[in-house]
């Protein structure tokens, strides 16, 4: 139980990544404001099950990252609360394939809203809250191709880019505050996102990874765990792949 | 500690692990981190001592593994093998392998002569190299293991009085990529940490002025503790990291 006792907050919630992350939290102990975009009868009912198994509250909690009113009301919700927050993770983003030419300004401010200036905003009123209690871990999910570039994400990956600026110097800053900050670069994980893809093309990914398969949601939430728990009371400011063995 | 107020979440129930270095500092967290849980260990060291054949003995009476010394010189290369031929020969499956045991040098460029530099490449490089031949050709026929190499932020970085240290364990980083990239298809993972400036007797090699100044250069400005690396290696040992191969983690309060 390596978060028995901790809250965090997850955005991202309702499936892929995020919905995992819920799962590994609760089984863990921990207590969860499961973020979403929108209310969803199935998750709701998977939540209470979930926290009724594992003796812990999961709060849902919706609202659209494209509306800064809407996420300081989520903030405010969790304030009024008076619970402590000790983990943040920020997993909920949006993909975006175009090639730069072909990049709209208007869908570049889209997808940096959503990616970056919603996930800064989010961050700033829950950081708030653990500066007082002087301890906690928050962690952005990038991805591999925010590092090794990737033609036709022009905007995503770009968008994937700055948090990891963000990571190293919000690393910096709020160190003093016992708030410990890292980033995951997720490499082809099997989500609705890939199983989009043409099969000859998810081939050639896997091809490029030493382990040779797709990575699942559940083995990114295991390293999403590492960083949320004091298994990594040491570590701040890194960039951890999770890729199988690209890069 | 992780795992250890719950039975049913320890990281490594019913593992094997193989680490190198168990006497003291950062390896003796580790071992005593691993059968914390729930891992069998062979704890192999340098040098028996009464003192160590008691600590391997408690812990495995307290936490119901079977905790086993093994000594080696990592300068001879005859012992390097037969200790591993030792422990492939039991026909046990060897799920982790620790390469921690290591050893440090501080002198300017200029002045460090040949002898030293070909002794720390023959502990800090050449010895765990062979060492994980062997342990890694047992991994692959098993079609799984993880191997966590210990290298250093100065394998990374380079820093002044480090060109022979720190070049040993850049060799252990792009050692540790190589043998991810050679490994994987077989299920094998291999990666490494980069411990920055931790609280070890190795840290009696640098002057109180060098270290003071590198904590202030760290973000969280604290020492590492050799608990706060044994818990990074934990993760990569265990299936939490299942999508994690041929990386470096720093594990160095953010230099």
């Amino acid at each position: 139980m390596l978060l028995k006792g901790k809250n965090a907050v997850i955005t991202g919630s309702l499936k892929g990544i995020g919905l995992s992350t819920v799962d590994l939290f609760a089984r863990n102990g921990a207590n969860i404001w499961a973020c979403a975009q929108f209310q969803d009868a199935t998750f709701e009912s998977h939540i209470r099950k979930l926290s009724a198994e594992n003796n812990v509250w999961i709060r849902p909690l919706y609202f659209d990252l494209l509306d800064p009113e809407k996420i300081k009301g989520a903030y405010q919700e969790i304030r009024e609360s008076k619970d402590q927050v000790d983990v943040l993770a920020n997993i909920a983003g949006m993909t975006h394939d175009a090639l730069f030419h072909m990049t709209t300004m208007e869908q570049m401010k889209k997808v940096f809203e959503v990616n970056f200036f919603s996930q800064m905003l989010l961050t700033q009123y829950i950081t708030k809250i653990m500066m007082r209690n002087r301890a906690g871990s928050v962690i952005n999910i990038s991805s591999i191709s925010a590092i090794d570039g990737n033609p036709g994400q022009f905007a995503y990956t770009a968008s994937k880019a700055a948090l990891i600026g963000a990571t190293r110097t919000l690393s910096a800053e709020l160190a003093g505050y016992g708030i410990r900050v890292n980033t995951i670069a997720p490499g082809v994980i099997d989500t609705e996102m890939t199983q989009k893809m043409p099969p000859e093309v998810l081939n050639r990914l896997m091809g490029k990874s030493d382990l040779k398969h797709l990575g699942l949601p559940s083995e990114v939430a295991g390293v999403i765990l590492f960083l949320a728990s004091d298994l990594s009371s040491y570590v701040t400011g890194q960039i951890i792949r999770v890729d199988g063995g690209i890069g | 500690m992780a795992g250890s107020d719950n039975g049913g979440s320890m990281l490594l129930q019913g593992k094997n692990a193989v680490i190198t270095g168990c006497a003291h500092g950062i390896g003796k967290a580790i071992l005593e981190l691993f059968a914390e849980n729930g891992a069998s260990v062979w704890a192999c060291a340098h040098t028996k001592t009464d003192e160590f054949e008691a600590m391997t003995r408690a812990l495995s009476e307290q936490h119901h593994v079977q905790i086993r010394p093994l000594y080696f010189d990592l300068h001879d290369q005859e012992q390097v093998k037969s200790a591993a031929r030792s422990i492939t020969s039991q026909k046990l499956p060897v799920d982790i392998l620790v390469n921690n045991a290591g050893i440090t040098y501080n002198a300017l460029f200029l002045l460090s002569s040949m002898e030293k530099v070909r002794e720390v490449f023959e502990i800090n490089f050449f010895a765990p190299f062979l060492f994980s031949q062997y342990i890694a050709k047992a991994m692959m026929k098993q079609r799984k293991g993880s191997i966590v190499n210990i290298s250093s932020s100065a394998g990374i970085d380079g820093n002044a009085g480090r060109s022979v240290y720190g070049a040993s364990k850049a060799a252990v980083i792009c050692a540790t990529k190589a043998m991810a990239a050679e490994l994987g298809e077989s299920g094998v993972r291999v990666n490494s940490i980069a411990p920055g400036i931790t609280h070890t007797t190795m840290l009696s090699s640098m002057t109180e002025k060098v270290s003071g100044e590198t904590v202030l250069q760290t973000a969280m400005k604290r020492m590492g503790e050799p608990e706060d690396i044994a818990r990074a290696v934990l993760f990569l040992a265990s299936d939490l990291s299942s999508y994690v191969t041929g990386q470096v983690i720093r594990v160095d309060g953010g230099m």
